[in-house]
């Protein structure tokens, strides 16, 4: 299966390792609802003909309100811990995260940006070459909901059109109680009108939070992939011929309900 | 600063005065600078006689003061913070990479040789430039870490044999110095041989453009220029 690499680092923790197609939150507002792998990336991954993807760092950036909960996310997730106390992240920080999907190894770095609007200048120099970005809101707290727009607008202002994944997620679920319905209702709404995928979790429970990342790797790993065969492909072609020849190399649907579609990178 | 300090008496300690401070980017501002415009301000209220209207004004300047007071002391505390964050972090990388190459029988010829010293009381203050640097060292120390703590964990469980360190593995690196030619800096390369020695970290970067290692070494520089 993973033939033609060397062995590549120490080995990822078990849970680490994804070998099917994690699910979405909810239907309602997800980014795609295939439940397996891309054919052309299964096939790939076990010829092993995946190119540089495992040699490569994927850029994750989380964005929201003061509070909210990112660095929590993160740490929960990261590092299994969780503080009750508050301490604001200053400017930005991250963490990286291995992976085995589909038994080739992947990585994300994930960046934690302040929230705090005194930093924003500094955060948002880390906006730029992403492929993922997260909005994050307290579900508890219906104004940093209604805040996420902007976030997501100034974050997206410093990344090419359609070439992030975009998610939407509601922290601090533990605390959520009858009111739960409503808030994610509204969420899911503006998830939709974002194009992104809504998750809610809780760093301090830890409920969805696995999940939650292991579909973030999931599919920016699939479309690394995915854009890697169409970049060989095309080099391959451009040795030969003309246009003709690469518009029909273009990759038969790569959508299959994924958007944003486009393949170009960040 | 290269004059000898003035010896007068209002002039003692800072090179312009008391006034001085009045001048200085508030960035720049330390607790020092507020008490010496609290005396400033003093000393011309005193000379504006004891008017009750004047006693008032003094008691919200004295109050403003104070606030300005506690806004410059956090600043300069965050950034005190970030230092110590910093200086951990390297001490750290450089345990570990001293450990890492007792095991991997090679001495590691760090790319971090940065001069700081940060026990130099005329160092410079808190900017926001400043903090910015801070940020970008730090986390570019931290990605050395995550480097460093991975390669010891496969010297420690035998995946690379201690005479097959970096030192083995020139033709890859040659290829990623070569890809990264456009950005030749030395250290940029060396951190990515190391990344991707141990298979890390490349950045999934644009096809189109040169490799971009923006993230690996961790900074946000490049893109912070670009104002
Ligand atoms: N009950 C509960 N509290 C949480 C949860 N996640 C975070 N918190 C608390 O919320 C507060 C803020 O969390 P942080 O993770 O520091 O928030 P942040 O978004 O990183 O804040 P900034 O760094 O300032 O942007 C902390 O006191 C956390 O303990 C959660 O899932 N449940
Ligand atoms: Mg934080």
């Amino acid at each position: 299966m993973r033939s033609s690499l060397p062995p590549l680092g120490p080995p990822v923790s078990r849970d680490r390792v994804i070998t099917s197609f994690p699910k979405w939150y909810t239907p309602a507002a997800c980014l795609q609802l295939r439940e397996h792998f891309h054919g052309q990336v299964s096939a790939a991954c076990q010829r092993g003909n995946t190119g540089t993807v495992g040699l490569k760092l994927s850029k994750v950036v989380v964005v929201g309100d003061l509070y909210v909960g990112k660095t929590s996310l993160i740490h929960r997730f990261c590092k299994n811990v969780f503080n009750r106390d508050y301490k604001a992240t200053i400017g930005v920080d991250f963490e990286i995260e291995r992976f085995e999907v589909a038994g080739i190894p992947f990585s994300l770095q994930i960046w934690d940006t302040a929230g705090q609007e005194k930093f924003k200048c500094i955060a948002s120099a880390y906006y730029r070459g992403a492929q993922v970005i997260i909005t994050a809101f307290d579900l508890t707290d219906v104004q940093t909901l209604a805040h996420t727009r902007q976030w997501l607008e100034d974050a997206l202002r410093e990344n090419e059109p359609g070439a992030c994944f975009l998610f939407l997620v509601g922290t601090k679920k533990d605390l959520l109680s009858g009111a739960a319905e409503q808030v994610e209702a509204e969420a899911v709404r503006l998830a939709n009108e974002m194009q992104a995928e809504y998750w809610s979790v809780s760093a301090k429970t830890g409920e969805n939070v696995k999940a939650f990342f292991s579909r973030v790797a999931a599919l920016t790993f699939e479309r690394a992939v995915l854009q890697d065969l169409e970049q060989r492909s095309n080099a391959w072609l451009q040795v030969g011929d003309g246009d003709l020849i690469r518009m029909e190399s273009r990759l038969p649907d790569t959508q299959d309900n994924t958007r944003p579609s486009s393949l170009g990178c960040c | 600063m290269e004059e000898p300090p003035l010896r007068e008496e209002e002039e003692e300690g800072d090179e312009a005065g008391p006034e001085g401070a009045l001048g200085k980017s508030p960035f720049q501002l330390t607790a020092e600078d507020v008490y010496d415009i609290s005396y400033v301000m003093g000393r011309e209220l005193m000379a504006l006689g004891s008017d009750p209207r004047v006693t008032q004004l003094q008691f919200k300047i004295v109050r403003v003061l104070e606030m300005l007071e506690t806004l410059v002391n956090e600043g300069n505390l965050t950034v005190e913070e970030l230092r110590m964050e910093r200086d951990n972090l390297r001490t750290e990388v450089e345990g570990l990479r001293r450990e890492g190459s007792a095991a991997g029988g090679e001495v590691n010829l760090g790319p971090d040789k940065m001069v700081v010293d940060l026990t130099d009381p005329n160092r410079p203050r808190f900017t926001l430039q400043e903090l910015r640097d801070v940020l970008q060292e730090r986390n570019k120390l931290k990605s050395q870490l995550l480097v460093a703590q991975e390669e010891l964990q496969c010297y420690k469980s035998g995946l690379i044999p201690p005479r097959e360190g970096p030192g083995g593995r020139r033709e890859k690196d040659t290829l990623v110095a070569r890809a990264n030619n456009a950005r030749s800096n030395k250290e940029e390369k060396t951190i990515i041989r190391k990344l991707r020695d141990r298979g890390g970290f490349v950045h999934l970067g644009d096809k189109s453009k040169p490799p971009d290692f923006r993230t690996t070494d961790a900074g946000c520089g490049r893109s912070s220029s670009r104002r």
